[in-house]
């Protein structure tokens, strides 16, 4: 498959799948009772447990440099991802405080992780990529393109 | 491998960037891998730097600027004063497409720690999508006076995360020897490695490059040869760009020599898609018959290609003129095509490139190379070592493409024994007629000998022959000598019992094509 010149290209087979998968995501943490999470809000469980889970896949740098990549990419839609900031092991910093800022926080939040499962689609493929995720949420039903 | 990925969705597709050298994505098994984190090693000179910015120049946009990082090595200036004489550099991507950026001041007062974070503070600004580093020797080379081995892997490592990770196809460029490659942590970290070499022998310069590692797909392994022109770096793959093609399947068809009487003793002409091999000592006719070989095709509207090595195309059309053979008109109509390959630091792939890119133009359905002698000549003393397997190669590849390839080739003759030819090469032609002179009755007159057809019958008989003003005439078989292969023959004598001429068959019968006997 040849690739033309660099443009910012939609990974258009996978782009709505992920967002798709992101709402799931939240929707699978919502279902979870409040006792084990009183105060953190769905959205930035969601981030937390993908980055447990994948750092112990790619390590801890490797994390925070998908992140890195995952929030710039984010930001150029959701300019309220501004505020944000990754630490050295990937967290992001001031999440909280974004999804409790009301809808649209928890837009972007959802949207920073659609961007995380993107990249991961990118580079390792829906396939595997959803193997990952099914580590931390077995129940989730994250349909691909091609099974639409 | 790129297509059998196509074919996987369950596995991630690997996009291949088009590196923008000719003939290098072929070498590579498609392209570079994208987010690829590669290295080109190679001593000074050998076109690091060009081919870095060639792919840069290729495949750098707007939106995903390429990044080329200078340290200690070449300044960004010189090295722009000489690359723009290169016809791939755009001056224009160099408003913000292609940006420069010295870390050598960092490189000398810094730590790794801080290169990197630079080279990320970067790549992150400009959303790079292609980074080089040039040269990243200097970097390690500075770092391990002040580090440890585990540092510098450390180093390498997280260098190679970000950039992936940041969705850039990375180069590393350094002045590498092969010694280095089981020690140096880049090399283990490294996705791609592109090794290019130069070497001088006797006068020629011979540039190779080799594919060590390319993680993902399929490269093809051995060594390529390249040249660098004012295009910059032009690859010649082993492969002659018929890594994908299937193959011709050779038909039935027998095609004429332009020499009837040739046609009738070879058992009606050559067999379409042969390797055809005239051998014989200088000025036997050989070129001639090459010559019919070709007039004949053009007259049936068969368009041929001819490499001539040593003589230059003008005399050739000069002397096929006097034989009466237009090769002008048809050169201009794109029906003929006369490659003269200028000599002394050849490759053979390069040679059969240019072959096979005229063949593959203008569907070309007879090749003449003329000579194989001529050829070897006219290459780099360093591929000589390798004629045989090259030239193996080559025949393969144009056979391939379906066209009848009649070489000649120069036999330095005695008349003890008879060569049929200097290289050993017989084994690569389907069909070997051999010309000799033969000293009779204070005469040296010419004689032809079909040796072997492949998988067909052809006359055994030896045929004296004559190059006239128009071209060989084949006369007689000489009979009523023994001894015309030493080239001394002598008249047969019947008192010492021996068989008498013309009792036996005179056509050799045929055997199929495949025995191993053939």
């Amino acid at each position: 498959m040849k690739l033309e010149p660099f443009t910012r290209r939609a990974m258009s087979t996978s782009r709505e799948s992920c967002h798709r998968w992101a709402k799931q995501l939240l929707a699978a943490e919502a279902s979870v009772p409040a006792e084990n999470h009183p105060t953190v809000h769905e959205a930035a469980r969601v981030c937390e447990k993908l980055r447990v889970s994948l750092t112990r896949f790619v390590g801890p740098d490797g994390f925070a440099a998908l992140m890195r990549r995952s929030l710039a990419l984010a930001r150029t839609q959701t300019p309220l991802l501004n505020g944000l900031e990754t630490t050295a092991d990937g967290r992001l910093e001031h999440m909280e405080e974004l999804v409790a800022s009301g809808e649209e926080g928890i837009l972007a939040a959802t949207a920073v992780n659609a961007q995380l499962l993107e990249l991961l689609v990118a580079f390792v493929g829906e396939s595997l990529t959803i193997r990952l995720v099914r580590e931390v949420w077995p129940e989730a039903q994250l349909e691909t393109d091609h099974e639409d | 491998m790129s297509k059998g990925r196509a074919d996987r969705p369950d596995r991630v597709s690997i996009r291949q960037l088009n590196t923008g050298v000719p003939g290098l994505d072929e070498i590579l098994g498609g392209g570079l891998p994208e987010y690829s984190f590669n290295i080109i090693a190679g001593g000074p000179g050998c076109g690091k730097t060009t081919l870095a910015h060639q792919f840069i120049f290729a495949n750098a946009t707007r939106e995903r600027p390429a990044l080329y990082f200078t340290v200690l090595g070449e300044p960004a200036v010189k090295m722009l004063r000489y690359q723009q004489q290169y016809t791939f550099f755009e001056p224009s991507k160099l408003d913000g497409v292609i940006r420069f950026i010295n870390l050598s001041q960092l490189v000398l007062e810094k730590d790794l720690g801080a290169v990197l974070d630079e080279i990320v503070t970067e790549v992150e600004a400009a959303d790079a999508g292609i980074v080089v580093v040039d040269s990243f020797r200097t970097v390690v080379r500075r770092a391990q006076a002040m580090t440890t081995e585990m540092e510098l892997q450390g180093f390498v490592q997280r260098l190679a995360l970000h950039l992936t990770s940041w969705q850039t196809t990375s180069f590393l460029i350094g002045e590498y020897a092969e010694s280095e490659l089981r020690d140096n942590p880049v090399f283990t970290v490294a996705d791609g490695l592109i090794w290019l070499y130069q070497s001088a022998e006797r006068n020629s310069i011979v540039r190779k490059m080799q594919i060590m590692k390319m993680r993902g797909q399929e490269s093809v392994p051995g060594m390529h040869t390249f040249r660098i022109t004012d295009a910059g770096l032009h690859t010649f793959p082993r492969t002659y760009g018929l890594a994908e093609d299937v193959g011709h399947v050779k038909g039935t068809r027998r095609i004429s020599t332009g020499i009837p009487k040739l046609d009738e003793l070879i058992g009606g002409g050559i067999p379409e898609g042969d390797s055809f091999l005239l051998a014989g000592p200088s000025g036997a006719g050989k070129s001639v018959m090459a010559s019919q070989f070709v007039a004949e095709g053009l007259r049936h509207g068969e368009p041929g290609v001819i490499a001539v090595f040593e003589e230059l195309p003008g005399e050739y059309v000069r002397r096929a003129a006097k034989l009466g053979f237009d090769f002008e008109a048809p050169q201009a109509s794109g029906a003929l095509k006369i490659i003269y390959i200028r000599p002394l630091d050849l490759s053979v792939d390069e040679t059969v490139h240019e072959l096979i890119t005229a063949v593959k133009k203008m569907d070309a359905k007879r090749v003449v190379i003329d000579s194989l002698v001529g050829f070897e000549m006219a290459l780099a003393p360093d591929f000589r070592h390798e004629f045989r397997e090259s030239l193996y190669r080559m025949i393969t590849a144009l056979t391939r493409l379906g066209v009848t390839v009649v070489n000649t080739v120069e036999i330095e003759e005695n008349f003890t024994s008879m060569a049929l030819s200097n290289f050993a090469i017989s084994f690569l032609a389907d069909d070997i007629v051999r010309l000799r002179y033969v000293s009779i009755n204070g005469q040296l007159r010419k004689m032809l000998l079909v040796i072997k057809m492949r998988g067909s019958s052809h006359s055994i008989d030896m045929w004296e022959f004559e190059v006239t003003e128009k071209g060989v005439v084949i006369g007689k078989p000489l009979r009523g000598y023994r001894a015309l292969t030493s080239g001394l023959p002598e008249p047969w004598s019947l008192e010492s019992g021996q068989e008498r001429p013309g009792l036996r068959d005179t056509f050799h019968s045929p055997k199929a094509r495949g025995d191993p006997d053939e």
